[in-house]
């Protein structure tokens, strides 16, 4: 069949087939729960949920939100996975762990082998669903290892039959040259390290936009949906990028952009019941505005996730906005910050997602940071550091410190930003979510040296 | 295992569903039975037509009772 859709009859469904199809599926998930999963049902029990209490999506909200600080607590009560687990562990057949890149101590999931073949056919949606096809040869520049990251990918291209190529273990320039030498067609990477690997490639005198490779899939950073950031990447690499997102505790991704491009991702609706609301009341919000997902999965068996509270910053718009056909609505910019992610700097709101949009305009800025610092121990002050492109030898274009510092202060309502040029190759390079934000700012008044954020 | 949201089925789609119904049915009845070449090759062939059973609307459960 030919189809630009992976699964066509679910993905075209209208309004009121989706709601049927959840409000089942939710139904099923309740009765499961309760029934095999001690610790997500006893939750249940106290609220008074049963299957039969779920009369309606909107019954969704008599569950209670499930934090990660609680399923952190539970885990280190009870090591190494907690009490979340629906089956005992000689089920499973897989173990992974979140990235470890929010500085605490990951979590740990297990999966069984429908919920791993359940996981590659989530990648099947964002695969199929951007063109990938079984004649192509698609590379994964991805350590593997305990983190998920792209291994349901990986599985999901080899479930299309494609030609697939694990690049873990590889120095960046053997990625690029092996990418080179296979006439991979398909890269799946981070944003930054499709970047980094651009950069690689022009240091070794290969243009890549003149090569094979016609689509890269992106996850891990928000940066998949900054415009600027994946006009760039596309630019460099002569190939169209399509954002992807998702979660080791869901086990995989849980949005994807199709080929239309519509500037944001479509929310894999027939697998997962996604609610945005603002995250301090709890409320729900509406299309178009900005707020926290909570995510619940009628995926993975094996840890039940109910009403899961992501942390992820969002603005949720129909799916009409994009001319595709799916039903499916979609996350207008992916995932566009964590509601963690705000600083306050002399009482503006500054975004690190926001300060990427714009320094990312400047393809000479190879790589940069965001300092947050105390000056005289009483007022905060913001910097941006960059690195240009082949700055030891041609230095920094006249201007670009100037002109980016009057972006940014436009961008943030006046704030002043310093602009400092960095020693080449002095800033950290990262492959897997980029972490370009330092607040080092003390405690105004403090003695010892306390730290605003520890 | 039929459902209320399932749709209707083409004669592929259908055929597929009865594989899958053919393959719980045989680890259940006959899984232990089974040399290990045989059994966990079909435990992976039922966790891929899990996904068929559930991505046509239907209600396959849980199936961690024969290995999948």
């Amino acid at each position: 069949m030919q189809t630009p859709y992976w699964n066509p009859r679910i993905e075209t469904l209208d309004r009121p087939g989706l709601d049927a199809l959840q409000l089942r599926k939710l139904q099923d998930l309740v009765a499961y729960t309760l029934e095999s999963a001690p610790w997500q049902g006893d939750r249940l029990r106290a609220a008074g949920i049963t299957p039969e209490s779920i009369q309606s999506l909107d019954d969704l909200r008599r569950i209670p939100f499930l934090t990660r600080d609680e399923w952190m607590q539970s885990q280190q009560a009870n090591p190494p996975f907690g009490d979340v687990l629906a089956q005992p562990r000689e089920a499973a057949m897989r173990y992974h762990t979140t990235s470890g890149t929010s500085g605490g101590r990951p979590l740990a999931v297990l999966d069984g082998p429908k919920d791993w073949e359940w996981i590659t056919e989530m990648w099947c949606y964002a695969l199929w669903g951007f063109g990938v096809r079984p004649a192509d040869t698609v590379f994964f520049a991805f350590s593997y290892g305990a983190f998920v990251g792209f291994w349901g990918a990986h599985y999901a291209s080899e479930k299309l039959g494609c030609l697939t190529l694990a690049g873990g273990n590889m120095s960046t320039e053997a990625r690029v040259r092996q990418i080179v030498d296979t006439e991979t067609t398909v890269v799946c990477s981070t944003p930054t390290y499709a970047l980094r690997m651009a950069q690689e490639a022009a240091a070794l005198g290969i243009d890549l936009a003149s090569g094979p490779v016609k689509r890269l899939i992106l996850s891990g950073e928000p940066a998949g949906s900054i415009p600027a950031t994946k006009a760039l990447i596309e630019e460099q690499w002569g190939a169209r990028a399509a954002d992807t997102a998702g979660m080791t505790e869901v086990g995989t991704i849980v949005m994807f952009e199709c080929e239309h491009q519509p500037g944001g991702a479509h929310i894999i609706e027939d697998h997962y019941l996604e609610e945005v609301i603002d995250p301090v009341t709890g409320e729900p919000v509406g299309y178009g505005e900005e707020g926290e997902r909570v995510v619940t999965s009628f995926g993975r068996g094996f840890i039940p996730v109910l009403r899961y509270r992501t942390r992820d910053l969002v603005r949720r718009v129909p799916a009409g906005t994009c001319a595709c056909g799916r039903g499916f609505d979609i996350y207008d910019g992916g995932i566009r910050g964590r509601v963690d992610d705000m600083k306050v700097v002399r009482g503006t709101n500054v975004y690190p997602r926001a300060i990427e949009e714009i320094v990312r305009r400047w393809p000479e800025i190879d790589e940069f940071q965001v300092r947050l610092y105390t000056e005289q121990g009483i007022r905060d002050e913001i910097e941006v550091m960059i690195e240009c492109v082949d700055q030891a030898t041609t230095g920094v274009p006249a201007d670009l410190l100037k002109d980016l510092g009057r972006e940014l202060a436009e961008a943030h309502e006046g704030l002043r930003f310093g602009v400092r040029v960095a020693e080449p190759d002095s800033l950290p390079r990262f492959e897997l979510k980029a972490r370009r934000l330092v607040d080092d700012r003390d405690v105004w008044g403090s003695t010892t040296g306390e730290k605003k954020v520890m | 295992m039929a459902s209320e949201t399932a749709f209707p089925l083409s004669t592929g789609e259908q055929e597929l569903l009865d594989c899958y119904q053919a393959l719980a049915h045989t680890l259940r009845e006959h899984g232990d039975d089974l040399p290990p070449f045989a059994q966990r090759n079909a435990i992976k062939a039922l966790a891929a037509l899990w996904q068929v059973a559930n991505g046509t609307g239907q209600q396959p459960g849980q199936v961690y009772d024969l290995g999948a």
